[in-house]
């Protein structure tokens, strides 16, 4: 009976992407994205916005863009136990994300140097060490997240673009990640809830390692990607006026 | 017979744990609730979100910097003179070294070479800068800590102009050129003499600087 109330009941037509409801739910979201563009933009922190229709990722502060990252690939993972997907209906689009994170984290490796007492010796005091440079200090792991609170994290594999990376560096990449997802996936607490695995070139992906700021926060933009990259340039323009 | 099964079993298991990966598909727009407002509502909607839009397009507009602004990535040691999101200069300079100095004698004090991220502005500007050398340029090089202020004077180290942002800090040249693109500054920014007469030229008081 029931099957057959729901067979004769009219099949509700999805209106057509162009339609006003449409334009309506567009600008509802476009005009949310800005207002959270806005407040990111009014705030101290340094954030990341993730474009994935330019597609790129681009390090801003107060507004200004700081460093753009060209986005070779993007994903998202969820977690999965024997085979079963652990999704997690949370909204990650359009939402602002906090607290991000480098994990494994950069070490921190200061030279210290304590000063000879006032008067001690004649000769002329030794020229203090050279400090290594980011790319002689920080290695930089073959995976690295970028973890925020609330469950997101970003995942980023800087060799993963690299074509002189042999079979078997990447089959023992591949080892240690599997291993590292079995015990993510596996683990209790709300972390790594939701993954975006952003593949950058091998130079990009190792300078966003080395000057990730701390406690960073992300964006991941959506909707009518023809409208959105405005935002993230500043400019003006608005749907219809390009 | 048992053991292998159990293994298998364990593999199959470990196999099928970890994460899937799927392509980043854009989430269509799905009209939802409006669809059964009237056109005329709709347009209102329309017309009321098109308006607050503009005004958020604006908003967002005059919180980015304006005109020319300093963007200096620390990490590489690079500064770079920026207008809108053009690159007008890129300059090798000499961010903190992030070296820790300890006092050893007296006040047995601590300083940290670190050059402060975030955002500032010129707050003031200098032809031909005298450094009133701090404490901690004295304890560096073993001096006593002169009590007659003209003896913290130092003429010419700070090359020909400076642009200073706050709390001490402050982009200026150097007698050590060779040594721009190492981390090796006290926490001010150094900068080559050639690339340091085009950021005065175009860096005015006010000027945006970003530091990260």
């Amino acid at each position: 009976m029931v099957l057959a109330v729901g067979a004769c009941a009219p099949v509700p037509t999805e209106p057509a992407s162009d339609s006003p409801a449409a334009e309506v739910v567009r600008l509802e979201q476009r005009t949310a994205l800005l207002e959270r563009q806005l407040e990111l933009a009014g705030g101290k922190e340094f954030y990341l916005v993730l474009d994935p229709a330019a597609p790129d990722l681009t390090l801003m502060l107060r507004g200004a863009q700081l460093r753009r990252y060209a986005v070779l690939g993007l994903q998202i993972g969820y977690p999965r136990i024997s085979w079963f997907g652990r999704r997690h209906p949370r909204t990650w689009q359009g939402v602002t994300w906090s607290n991000g994170e480098l994990d494994p984290p950069r070490p921190t490796d200061r030279i210290v140097v304590t000063a000879e007492p006032v008067g001690k010796g004649e000769a002329e005091p030794e020229p203090p060490p050279m400090p290594p440079t980011a790319e002689e200090l920080y290695p930089v792991p073959p995976r690295f997240h970028i973890r925020f609170s609330s469950g997101l994290s970003v995942e980023i594999p800087p060799r993963e673009a690299d074509a002189s990376v042999g079979r078997f560096a990447r089959l023992r990449a591949w080892w240690s990640a599997k291993w590292g997802d079995v015990v993510a996936a596996m683990g209790l607490r709300d972390r790594d809830v939701l993954r975006l695995r952003v593949v950058l070139s091998p130079k990009d992906a190792e300078s966003l390692y080395w000057s990730l700021p701390p406690a960073v926060r992300l964006l991941v933009l959506t909707g009518d990607p023809a409208t959105r990259r405005a935002s993230t340039t500043g400019e003006t323009s608005v749907p219809g006026t390009r | 017979m048992a053991g292998a099964v159990a293994g298998l079993l364990l593999a199959v298991v470990w196999a099928g744990t970890g994460y899937r990966y799927e392509p980043y598909v854009e989430t269509p727009v799905v009209p939802w609730g409006s669809e059964r407002s009237t056109e005329r509502d709709l347009k209102q909607q329309t017309a009321r979100l098109r308006g607050r839009e503009r005004q958020l397009l604006s908003r967002l507009k005059a919180a980015a910097p304006q005109g020319v602004y300093i963007v200096i990535d620390q990490t590489h040691n690079r500064l770079y003179l920026k207008r809108d999101n053009d690159i007008l200069l890129e300059a090798v300079c000499s961010a903190g070294s992030g070296m820790v100095l300890n006092e050893g004698s007296g006040k047995k004090r601590q300083w940290v070479f670190d050059t402060p991220r975030g955002s500032f502005e010129v707050l003031s500007r200098a032809e031909n800068p005298v450094w009133r050398k701090p404490d901690w340029a004295f304890v560096e090089e073993g001096e006593p800590i002169p009590m007659d202020l003209a003896e913290r004077f130092d003429y010419g180290s700070l090359g020909e102009y400076a642009l200073y942002f706050g709390n001490g800090y402050m982009i200026h040249g150097t007698l050590y050129e060779r040594l721009l693109g190492r981390a090796v500054s006290h926490g001010c920014i150094r900068v080559g003499r050639d690339d340091l007469r085009k950021v005065w030229a175009m860096a005015k008081l006010g000027t945006r600087i970003y530091i990260y």
